[in-house]
């Protein structure tokens, strides 16, 4: 299992490597402008969070004997796997539709703000389950 | 993924997986708010099981449940059930459609 994710991980990753690679020579060939090779790159990025982190809420883990604990962790899964999710998607919205300028700071934005939900959150179930 | 929509269509396996929301159940917790025989929840155990919907574990006597579901099968599970889709005509026209691909590549 381990061994099947670590092997599709790789493959999508010199995918990822080499579509770059074919950007940035179709860029140095003049075949497409400079802006399109970054907003695409850019989209893949997005897409590739939201398929990430789309899979978040799967990944439960090992059955817990603290009912509570294992309410929390469903929960604290689920609220990062759409926090994440809906991020990359905007994400990947923003540099393939809005304004350069616009992308690089929204896309930052966006994703940093699910960041602090799915740590802020997780970090709350944590702290609630312990007392 | 047909087993999944197969899964999803079914309005008792949808309120099964909303009911799992709030946290890991028993069978017998879940059963309890169906009017339905318990071999009938069985069966929709089983199929949300074999979708990968759910997790089981037998925790002493009792089997409990818990939720398995992906953000895109969560949001699948909420169009579903908003719209009132029958995704169960989807799922068949699936595996008929692959059915058929794999006797003409014969």
């Amino acid at each position: 299992m381990i061994l099947k994710r670590t092997s599709i991980a790789i493959a999508v990753a010199v995918l990822f490597l080499a579509l770059v690679a074919g950007l940035k020579y179709a860029e140095s060939s003049e075949l497409i402008g400079p802006d399109i090779a970054k907003r695409t790159t850019q989209v893949i990025v997005g897409l590739m969070l939201a398929a990430h982190a789309n899979l978040m809420p799967k990944d439960i883990g090992r059955w817990r004997t603290s009912a509570l604990a294992a309410a929390r962790s469903q929960s604290a899964l689920r609220v990062g796997g759409w926090s994440m999710t809906l991020a990359g998607l905007a994400y990947a919205g923003f540099w393939a539709f809005a304004p350069l300028a616009f992308a690089d700071v929204a896309s930052i934005v966006v994703v940093a703000s699910a960041m602090v939900i799915t740590m802020g959150y997780g970090g709350w179930t944590l702290f609630t389950c312990r007392i | 993924m047909t087993a999944v929509f197969k899964a999803l269509a079914d309005p008792t396996r949808r309120q099964v997986l909303q009911l799992l929301r709030s946290g890991p159940k028993s069978a017998g917790e879940l059963a309890d708010h169906f009017p339905v025989s318990k071999p009938t929840m069985s069966a929709h155990f089983a199929v949300l099981r074999e979708a990968g919907l759910v997790d089981s574990d037998k925790q002493g006597k009792t089997l409990m449940y818990r939720l398995k579901m992906s953000v895109l099968e969560e949001a699948l599970m909420e169009f579903s059930g908003l719209l009132g889709l029958d995704l169960s005509q989807r799922a068949e026209k699936t595996s008929r459609s692959a059915t058929l691909r794999k006797a003409s590549t014969k």
